[in-house]
């Protein structure tokens, strides 16, 4: 009995082995399977983030296995975003000097960005006639997931909702920047990385560094202003506006 | 073989400094996510040259040319609330781009005059 137990036991963490190999190799796989196709057409729709994410939700739907499964590998990718992040210090510190003398206009724009970002976000919101509990959770989506959650959490949103937001403001950037920038007519590396790092956080920034690292640098340090900023002025603003 | 080996080095001590951020941000409670404090770290680490260049620079270029890789697992989350959208939810993903837009165009634009403005000053 106790053998057999053991067995069992030892086959259930063997199939959850599997599991994690099979979902980390698939998607690694099918990430550099969207970055061919991204070199072959390079059209914003065909961003690698966008086409993976869609290719694996059609998968996990087609073979009808849940989220969860996935994720018993997809944490530990998940698990890598951390030093993912603190990787970004590398660009920022081998273009720092060139980084200096661009300080100001990278600072203004993001102060703009912020700014802008939770004003429309909450007067759209009210104007579409949303409980103030969506729309607390609505406000932060341009940061960073942990920094939105945070400050949805202090203005009295719904944690989870705010996490969506973000993942939108993310990928919804990255599939509308090519439009974006021809309306505003915005083709310098700053502007550029500025108009990405404080709309769409980390995966605009991975975007930017897709074009060059400068432009993801440029990006990166908007992304950190923007978080910070955005976590000090968001619960003030939405007590004037709201 | 010894390139691999270099960068999962490489790769090892950027996941060391992550932690080391998370850990500075649970004894002193900051909303700054632990990762970034981390970029912070490496950066002071990189510029009083007590990291040098070469223990990260290979593991680092690769991640960071792969960035998107890492956001896969977390963008497919999404399939977990697409109930959320439906009938007039839907209006909030409108809303979120619309705002996005703005956030995106309004900051950029602003960047890019200010330095138009410093390079033509400069010539």
């Amino acid at each position: 009995m106790l053998v057999s137990g053991l067995f069992v036991e030892r086959n259930g963490s063997m199939s959850e082995f599997v599991i994690a190999v099979l979902a980390i190799i698939g998607t690694f796989v099918i990430y550099h399977f969207a970055l061919l196709i991204h070199r072959t057409w390079n059209y914003s729709l065909t961003a690698p983030v966008l086409v993976a994410t869609v290719i694996i939700i059609i998968l996990l739907f087609i073979f009808n296995i849940p989220y969860e499964t996935y994720m018993v590998g997809g944490r530990w990718i998940n698990e890598l975003l951390g030093p993912a992040v603190v990787a970004l210090a590398y660009p920022l510190y081998k273009y720092r000097e060139t980084l200096k003398k661009v300080t100001i206009p990278i600072l203004a724009g993001t102060f703009v960005g912020g700014i802008v970002g939770i004003s429309t976000g909450l007067l759209l919101a009210q104007w579409a006639g949303f409980e103030s509990t969506i729309i607390y959770s609505l406000t932060p989506k341009s940061v960073t997931t942990p920094v939105a959650m945070a400050v949805t959490e202090t203005i009295g949103g719904v944690i989870p909702l705010a996490a969506i937001f973000v993942m939108i403001a993310g990928i919804g950037g990255v599939i509308m920047h090519h439009y974006v920038f021809r309306l505003f007519q915005i083709d310098h590396y700053i502007g550029r990385g500025v108009g990405m790092g404080s709309a769409s956080h980390a995966i605009g920034t991975a975007t930017s560094m897709e074009t060059s690292q400068l432009e993801g640098a440029v990006s990166t340090i908007s992304m950190v202003v923007s978080a910070v900023l955005v976590s000090m002025i968001t619960p003030g603003l939405i007590h004037i506006m709201m | 073989m010894v390139k691999l080996g270099k960068m999962i080095g490489n790769i090892i001590l950027l996941y060391i400094i992550f932690q080391i951020g998370n850990w500075v941000q649970r004894i002193f409670h900051l909303f700054i996510p632990g990762s970034v404090i981390g970029m912070l770290i490496l950066f002071l680490l990189l510029s009083t040259k007590l990291v040098r260049i070469s223990w990260i620079e290979e593991g680092a270029n690769y991640i960071i040319t792969n960035l998107a890789f890492f956001f896969i697992p977390v963008t497919v989350g999404i399939i977990e609330y697409y109930h959320l959208f439906m009938g007039k939810g839907f209006l909030l993903i409108v809303v979120v781009l619309v705002s996005t837009i703005f956030v995106m165009g309004g900051s950029g634009y602003v960047s890019q005059w200010l330095i138009r403005r410093k390079e033509w000053k400069h010539e």
